[in-house]
């Protein structure tokens, strides 16, 4: 397996204050321990969740737990071979998440398209449309091994290494260039990358090229609705 | 003046700081039943942080971060309203009539933050919320008007001084004091009366587009309910405190009832839910109340 | 020349302005300061409500002997300061582009300025009555008056001003009556006169009276079974006579019981008298009369589609509140109870206005057909919030006040059913208002909708005075609790002693300062801890879950109709429509006797029977 694309800069506003170095600590530190999962369940994978949350092996106790929606989660597992129907709704699922989020992907499926390689129909390397952080390989993975990774990504969380959701931002015209070769040129999402982009200072030399500038062309912008008293 | 501001500030820090713990509470009850090990114990303060120290999150609109700042504001306000053990805040100046109407204010900040979020569910969730209220508060009502009329007044520190003169409400009216606490369940919004929730159905409803600093809001307004519910059955029937370690022990007993009852069971319908708190909680309340008025 | 005749000159004066000029919609703001002049001179005689000696009307006649005169007590002052305001509000609401518009609409602006200049010119005239013929003579007047104000609207208002002008006659009639019976027993029209034999009546007379008054003075105020005409009749009035309807006209129902059953008969009377075999009292009758008009109302309230009608039926609602307060007598209650009419006419105003601000910008009232005008008319939307949450009762408005005095009352009085029909009829309230908040101003913005504007300035104005009496009075309801001290001492009830904040007392009081000070404190420290949370990023309504589904603007995604479900399936056969049977199986009797007197006069040999009719005419007169 190729190295993930993940790239972790330093933090963008370096802070000085040494009592600030804590705080962040402690912020990474309850992060770490309040895993909220939003489960897209798109294959077999899925089966072995139950397990891994119920008493057997509960989940709960590291702090993990389940989520409806994606507002509130803050991992998005994807549990099983992606096809490019399905795939346009975890990009938007994902979008819609508030970050810092993860992606873990697990299953075979979702790292190089498994048992459906050959299928015409399915996206192969999740990595190359999501920042993905963490792989739980198998086919599928026990809930052991679920658990696992989760703790690894714990890990990862605590000592500020889970940073692809950054990369998302910092990247997006490689993700959106990708997702386009898939989807066609048409392809957008209700969420504003690049607004967001800006907004929270996460605008790098990649986030815009030729695939934003594509994407600008044919997008049909949904500008909030501000109050406005005239 | 100065004891007074002390107080106003110290009561909701307290409630939040138990609120937490009862929120733990009930999540390690829920492990308990079903066996498994449960969160750790400073989970409900991790999630908080984690909330509020998401780096991105969407709002709705003006009303979506109004309705919010309502909730948790309104829920913070109605702590000085509820005596506690050595402190009264404001409770003298008002009483519990004042206060069960003061608690619908942050419940409907919530329902104009889930308004704002123009998401069905959301809106579907309010409208089951709305009927939980009107199915839990009559025999709420019931019972209310039963101890004002027993304790001879509406002032919540008045009816403490009466249970710790003359003995617990719980013992001189037992029937209102089962009413109450069925009414508790459905309050609480805990199993079966959760149907405003019902997250496979309509995705925690209110809460659907809630994440980020919204939800640990919400979160917070949560622990302050729980907080809320416990010391006010407290000291309704279970005579207050006259020390904060009893006051508090009662206060979890009186929330890990439902708590307890809630994990085992599935969900009521909204029509179940109507019927199920308009029979048997009214008729207890009823018939408590010809017995207090009638002996 | 008394302050009273400079009233009565400037309303008739108005209504000359309005009848003269108000076709053209310029002459708005010059008739909204006519009305302030009237509102003006009520204010002057403000005293009244702090005992000061009543004022009286230099015209007086006499009809037959008998003296008709006029003269304004605290009790008369108190109803005229509402209906004054009322006023004022509706006409500087309609001064503007609302009058503009509907000029441009096709409706008649003479008419609608005519006709709500009648309605408080005749009210002075019956809150100043203090005999029955003056009595009578103001409360024909204002029933008329109310009923060209529903004829303005034209179409299906038709309709249900005719229903109106049938009950009202119904009314008047029963009314009629009791005034008959009261001269038959006194000799004269005069209140003192009837007042002084009170002790030495019988039950049945007493009985006889107070259901002649209540009932006649009841149909106004939409008393239970005699609500129907109401809703539709103010609910179909346009905009801004639907809000001078909605807030004071059915109130002179109770003002004329307020005088006759309280002021005449006294409290005690009714207290005395007692329904047989039953542990029931009149006054407590009226209560139970009262809680029946607050639940069954309120409930079908919460089925209407239609804001304004939704409106409409709360207001018939929230009458219930009013009635029961006064009927139970006591401080507390009475004090509740009038503070309720303040509080209604304020919050009721300022409901119809932003509804009608709706309609203006969006040309329907219907509640499936709205949502997300919250970012579109903000200011309107406030106005509706505050309005809602003074109609709900719920702290911290004016409306919450006076409902506690009366359920403290309530409390005190050992009535729980009662008690419970109170805050049933409130929770109702609070769910059928969400519904109406949501469906209007929450949810997802329709297509159409999205270039919609806030109104303009001569809308906006009178909305947000009145939300802002809402607020005020919440937060010092003792400004409008000092007036209702006189109003008790006058009609002889027992007198609340308030503070600013509302009513001290050792087992349970309430000071509503420092219950708004201690929420809007929470709010502030809820405020800090949320923005104690990063940035938030303001999205389109269509960046929303929908379970990864991508939303787009043809596609509704709003939740509007049968918006109470779960509860209407439980609660949607009990509704029964039993009062619309009452009255279709009374119309369908009356229809019948009248078809089948016209069939027997007209078809059978109808010459016979005139000559018939005839011969016992002569023979009557000659013997």
């Amino acid at each position: 397996m190729k190295e993930l694309p993940v790239r972790t800069e330093g933090a963008f506003a370096k802070r000085t204050n040494p009592l600030a170095h804590v705080f962040d600590e402690f912020v990474r530190f309850c992060r770490s321990h309040s895993l909220f999962m939003l489960h897209y369940c798109t294959g077999c994978g899925a089966i072995e969740l139950p397990p891994a949350m119920t008493s057997r092996f509960d989940m709960e106790r590291l702090g993990i737990q389940p989520m409806v929606t994606p507002r509130q989660a803050d991992i998005l597992l994807v549990t099983g071979y992606v096809s490019v129907k399905t795939l346009k709704r975890i990009i938007l699922t994902y979008e819609q998440m508030p970050a810092p989020k993860y992606v873990i992907g697990i299953c075979s499926c979702t790292v190089n398209g498994g048992m459906y390689w050959q299928s015409y129909a399915t996206a192969k390397v999740l990595a190359d449309y999501l920042p993905v952080d963490l792989y739980i390989a198998g086919c599928m993975p026990r809930p052991e091994a679920v658990v696992s990774g989760m703790r690894k990504l714990m890990g990862l969380i605590k000592t500020g290494k889970a940073e692809s959701w950054k990369d998302y931002y910092r990247r997006y015209d490689h993700y959106l260039g990708n997702q386009q070769a898939l989807f066609g040129e048409r392809w957008q999402t209700p969420t504003d990358v690049l607004g967001e982009a800006q907004q929270y200072g996460l605008h790098g030399p990649e986030t815009e090229g030729e695939h934003t500038a594509l994407l600008q062309q044919v997008q049909q912008p949904l500008i909030p609705h501000r109050m406005r008293l005239k | 003046m100065m004891a007074l501001i002390v107080e106003l500030v110290l009561m909701p820090a307290v409630a939040f700081v138990v609120g937490l713990a009862m929120l733990l509470m009930m999540r390690k009850i829920a492990a308990k039943i079903q066996r498994r090990v449960g969160p750790p114990f400073f989970q409900p303060l991790y999630d908080v942080v984690k909330f509020f120290g998401k780096q991105t999150q969407i709002s709705h609109g003006l009303i979506h971060d109004v309705g919010i700042i309502v909730a948790v504001g309104g829920y913070i306000a109605a702590e000085t309203l509820i005596p506690v053990p050595g402190m009264t805040g404001i409770a003298d100046r008002t009483d519990v009539i004042t206060l069960i109407y003061f608690l619908m204010v942050p419940s409907l900040g919530m329902a104009l933050a889930a308004g704002q979020c123009a998401n069905p569910n959301a809106s579907i969730g309010i409208s089951r919320a709305l009927t939980a209220m009107l199915a839990y508060d009559i025999p709420f009502v019931i019972v209310i008007f039963g101890m004002s009329w027993m304790y001879g007044t509406t002032n919540l520190v008045q009816m403490v001084e009466y249970q710790q003169a003359h003995g617990w409400g719980l013992f001189q009216a037992p029937l209102l004091a089962f009413a109450g606490l069925f009414a508790l369940q459905g309050m609480l919004g805990k199993q079966p009366f959760e149907i405003y929730v019902a997250p496979a159905e309509i995705a925690t409803g209110p809460m659907v587009e809630m994440g980020g600093k919204y939800l640990g809001s919400l979160i917070v307004m949560q622990s302050f309910s729980l907080y809320t519910a416990g010391i006010l059955y407290t000291t309704l029937f279970l005579g207050g405190g006259v020390t904060w370690i009893d006051f508090l022990v009662k206060a979890f007993l009186v929330v890990a009832i439902p708590m307890t009852i809630a994990f085992q069971f599935p969900r009521y319908r909204a029509e179940q839910m109507l019927g199920s708190l308009w029979k048997w909680p009214v008729l207890a309340g009823l018939l408590g109340l010809a017995v207090v008025m009638w002996s | 020349m008394t302050l009273l005749d400079g009233l009565w000159l400037a309303s008739a004066l108005t209504a000359l302005a309005a009848g003269l000029f108000g076709r053209s919609p310029s002459a708005g703001p010059w008739l909204t300061a006519l009305y302030g002049v009237q509102f003006l001179l009520v204010a002057f005689m403000g005293p009244l409500a702090y005992g000061a000696d009543p004022v009286p009307a230099s015209p007086a006649f006499s009809v037959l002997g008998y003296g008709l005169s006029w003269q304004f007590t605290a009790l008369s002052w108190f109803f005229a300061v509402i209906t004054a305001g009322a006023a004022l509000a509706a006409a500087w609401f309609m001064s503007g582009a609302w009058g503009r518009h509907y000029a441009e609409q096709g409706g008649d602006l003479r008419l609608l300025q005519l006709a709500l200049a009648l309605n408080p010119s005749t009210m002075y005239v019956l809150l100043a009555s203090r005999d029955f013929l003056s009595l009578f003579v103001g409360w024909e007047l204002v029933s008329w008056a109310s009923f060209v104000l529903m004829l303005a609207a034209g179409g299906v208002g038709v309709r249900w001003a005719l229903r109106y002008l049938v009950y009202a006659i119904g009314g008047a009639m029963a009314v009629m009556a009791a005034m008959v019976l009261s001269h038959a027993l006194t000799g004269s029209f005069e209140f003192g006169a009837l007042a002084a034999v009170v002790p030495d009546l019988s039950a049945g007379t007493l009985w006889s009276l107070v259901i002649l008054l209540s009932g006649g003075f009841g149909v106004k105020m939409g008393l239970l079974p005699f609500h129907l005409w109401q809703a539709g009749a103010y609910a179909e009035t346009p905009g801004p006579g639907s809000a001078f309807l909605g807030a004071i006209s059915s109130r002179m129902g109770l003002y004329a019981m307020l005088l006759t059953l309280f002021g005449v008969l006294g409290l005690g009377t009714l207290k005395a008298l007692s329904i047989p075999w039953t542990p029931l009292e009149a006054h407590e009758l009226l209560a139970w009369i009262a809680a029946f008009t607050i639940v069954l109302p309120t409930f079908t309230a919460l089925k209407q589609n239609d804001a304004r009608w939704l409106l409409a039926w709360h207001g018939i609602g929230q009458g219930g509140y009013m009635l029961m307060g006064v009927a139970m007598g006591d401080a507390l209650a009475s004090a509740g109870g009038l503070m309720h009419v303040f509080n209604h006419a304020t919050y009721q105003a300022a409901l119809f206005m932003a509804v009608t601000a709706v309609v203006y910008r969006t040309g329907t009232a219907d509640l499936n057909k709205l949502g997300g005008l919250v970012t579109r008319m903000p200011l309107t939307f406030l106005v509706l919030l505050v309005g809602i949450i003074g109609l709900a009762g719920l702290p911290p408005m004016n409306g919450f006040v006076s409902k506690w005095l009366i359920y403290r009352a309530l409390i005190d009085d050992g009535q729980p059913l009662l008690f419970v029909a109170a805050v049933v009829g409130t929770l109702g309230t609070i769910v059928s208002v969400y519904k109406l908040l949501h469906n209007i101003f929450l949810g997802q913005l329709r297509v159409e909708h999205e270039s919609v504007r806030e109104v303009p300035g001569s809308m906006l104005a009178p909305m947000l005075a009145l939300s802002l009496i809402v607020f005020v009075t919440g937060l010092a309801p003792g400004l409008v609790l000092d007036w209702l001290t006189t109003v008790q001492r006058e009609l002889g009830l027992a007198v609340l002693a308030p503070t600013l904040g509302g009513v001290e007392r050792p087992d349970g009081g309430l000071d509503m300062l420092w219950v708004v000070g201690i929420l809007f404190a929470g709010f502030g420290v809820g405020a800090l801890i949320f923005l104690a949370g990063g940035r938030a990023r303001t999205v389109h309504q269509l960046d929303n879950y929908a379970g990864g589904h991508f939303l787009t603007a043809e596609v509704r995604y709003h939740y509007s109709d049968n918006f109470y479900a779960g509860l209407m399936h439980r609660i949607g056969p009990w509704y029964r429509g039993s009062f619309q049977w009452l009255q279709d199986s009374v119309v369908a009797a009356t229809d019948l006797l009248a078809q089948a007197a016209a069939g027997v006069y007209r078809v059978v040999q109808p010459a016979a029977w005139l000559l018939g009719v005839t011969v016992l005419a002569l023979w009557w007169v000659a013997a």
